[in-house]
């Protein structure tokens, strides 16, 4: 398997500014250091859109700037595009940025300007450069908005403008840091499904997306990394990351004649009366199956309308290794 | 360097399309450069033409070339700390250090406007004053005033590289420009001239490339000098050259690689 991109062993740390009350008392005092990074594997498939995830501070921004030359890393290797970020000149044509941040435009300058000041500076070959906005424009539908202001454009806008400009010379890999981040419900849908149907679908890009939107990675992504104080906690497909550390299995039911009676190698979690009939969460207990629940319903003379298996959900599965970071940190 | 050049027009016509959406202000800039002309006329005529340093020139052209010129000189000195500190500021530069462009290019580029605004800054200030106000410009060796022009902005953007390194890496404070910013008026022959001040500061101004500069681009443009009368003051600018363009480019490429391994690059 080829990967897009690769992290071996990545170490970061940061050094914290002293205050003048501590560079005043302590002179020669060693100054704090923050680490961002703590020896991060990380391999990315070709052509998947792979999400970090993880809360503020987990070192998802970093990971991004050393992947795209921004920062170096102090231990450890990256490689994009088989290259080594330290060949920088190699990397670079290979990745598109994409941020979160309105501010990486020229506000007084049209967004086709824009585009073209920036085609210049990514070694778009000159006759091409007007025909390659052009295209791009229309598919991030901005053609009627190319020649106002940037200023004048709203967040979602400016969104599909920065996307834009980072297939502006058509790199394989894309790199993006909390894309909708400020973005409104309908405009994140817009630009997550532009991810998924045409960088993705369409020209079959790589994809390494850094976001804490639980619902964006599990709508996008192939597989993802949780990330947590800057060291990876749990990589797979989503379906794998959702059922990380989860040996409960529980069941909905709905069931007439439900009572609190029934009993076997399961208990009820919760119980509420809809359409005349009770709907039942049950969590299966020791070798307990799904059987044993069926039957003492039936015994208990109960009829079973409905049966499916709960998923867990992405943002439990997180939540529970927050919840045991915290119990860690604590001990 | 097609490449080069590309880059160069890229960053030229982006400012120009930025410089000409604020209307007033471009108009307010252009109208201040004939006002500017105007008063140091009037203002002239209030100086002796036998003060000592004007070496028998004309108070008006005197002065007239030695703003001129700084003003032009300084482009090289700040514009590249400037620039850094702007596209930093607002959010550019990280969208143009991820393009393939290399930084250094990046950093050179940027100013290309303001070395070509500055220009033509002069080239009003010189009609002007030959048109308007009736200076008659002796220049016998335009070699020389080539060199001595070439010569101070490579050696002011040597200065203004090292004034940017400090910016890319302490984001404020330039203690280079700080030094030059004062210096440079008063020590630099450019509004006062040296052999009016004290012998401690004379010699100080001996020792300002700013100074060596003036005696060139006012010898060559008034004074008819040629390039054997100029040749100490161009030597030394060259030597200066020599010296602080590598260490302007070294300083900016140990900045950049500080700057990232402690992931401050974009910050400000």
């Amino acid at each position: 398997m080829e990967y897009a991109i690769e992290g071996f062993q990545l170490e970061k740390f940061f050094v914290k500014k002293r205050s003048l009350r501590e560079l005043a008392t302590k002179p020669f005092g060693k100054a704090e250091r923050i680490e961002a990074l703590r020896g991060i594997d990380l391999h990315v498939k070709r052509g998947e859109i792979f999400g970090l995830l993880g809360p503020n501070g987990a070192g998802k921004t970093t990971l991004v700037k050393i992947l795209s030359c921004l920062v170096l890393p102090d231990r450890g290797r990256a490689v994009v595009g088989g290259q080594d970020v330290r060949h920088e000149n190699k990397v670079k044509p290979l990745i598109g940025l994409v941020n979160s941040d309105e501010r990486s435009f020229y506000w007084r300058l049209s967004g086709r300007d824009n585009l073209r000041f920036f085609a210049r500076l990514y070694d778009v070959p000159g006759p091409r450069i007007a025909a390659r906005i052009k295209e791009l424009l229309e598919r991030v539908d901005l053609v009627e908005a190319a020649d106002r202001r940037f200023s004048d454009y709203s967040s979602g806008m400016k969104q599909r403008l920065a996307v834009a400009r980072a297939l502006l010379h058509d790199p394989p890999i894309l790199l993006m840091d909390e894309p909708t981040r400020s973005l409104d419900p309908a405009s994140s849908l817009a630009l997550r499904a532009f991810i998924r149907d045409e960088l993705k679908g369409r020209d079959g890009k790589t994809i390494l997306l850094a976001t804490h939107n639980l619902r964006e990675a599990e709508v996008l992504c192939d597989r993802l990394a949780i990330l947590v104080k800057g060291t990876v906690r749990q990589v797979g497909s989503v379906a794998e990351v959702r059922r990380w550390g989860i040996d409960e299995r529980r069941f909905r039911l709905e069931v007439s004649n439900w009572h609190d009676a029934i009993s076997g190698p399961f208990h009820a979690v919760s119980v509420e009366r809809i359409n005349g009939l009770k709907r039942v969460i049950v969590e299966l207990e020791g070798d307990g199956r799904l059987n044993d629940v069926l039957s003492a319903v039936m015994v208990a003379g109960g009829i079973v309308h409905a049966c499916d298996r709960i998923e867990p959900d992405l943002e439990e599965a997180f939540a529970r290794l927050l919840r045991e970071e915290r119990a860690k940190d604590d001990a | 360097m097609r490449r080069v050049l590309i880059k160069l027009w890229a960053f030229f016509y982006r400012d120009v399309l930025s410089d000409v959406s604020y209307r007033f202000s471009f108009l307010l800039s252009v109208g201040g450069m004939l006002f500017l002309v105007t008063g140091l006329s009037f203002f002239s005529r209030i100086v002796n033409p036998a003060t000592p340093g004007l070496d028998g020139m004309e108070p008006f052209p005197w002065m007239l070339i030695g703003l001129g010129f700084q003003f032009y000189f300084s482009t090289a000195l700040y514009s590249f700390a400037e620039k850094v500190r702007g596209e930093q500021m607002m959010g550019t530069l990280e969208a143009m250090l991820v393009s393939p462009t290399p930084t250094s290019l990046v950093i050179f580029s940027s100013t290309a406007y303001d070395f070509t605004w500055g220009a033509f800054r002069l080239i009003v200030y010189l009609s002007a004053a030959v048109f308007v106000y009736g200076v008659k410009l002796h220049v016998v060796s335009p070699l020389a005033l080539f060199l001595g022009i070439a010569l101070t902005l490579l050696s002011s953007a040597g200065i203004g590289l090292i004034s940017a390194s400090f910016i890319l890496y302490f984001k404020r404070g330039d203690p280079v420009n700080l030094f030059l910013s004062g210096g440079t008026f008063f020590f630099g022959n450019v509004f006062i001239p040296s052999k009016v001040l004290p012998p401690a500061a004379q010699w100080i101004s001996a020792w300002f490339p700013m100074a060596w500069s003036m005696k060139v681009v006012r010898g060559a443009l008034l004074q008819g000098a040629s390039l054997q009368d100029v040749a100490g003051e161009l030597g030394r600018l060259a030597v200066l050259t020599l010296v602080l363009v590598p260490l302007g480019l070294w300083g900016s490429r140990i900045a950049i690689r500080r700057a990232k391994r402690e992931g401050t690059l974009i910050q400000y």
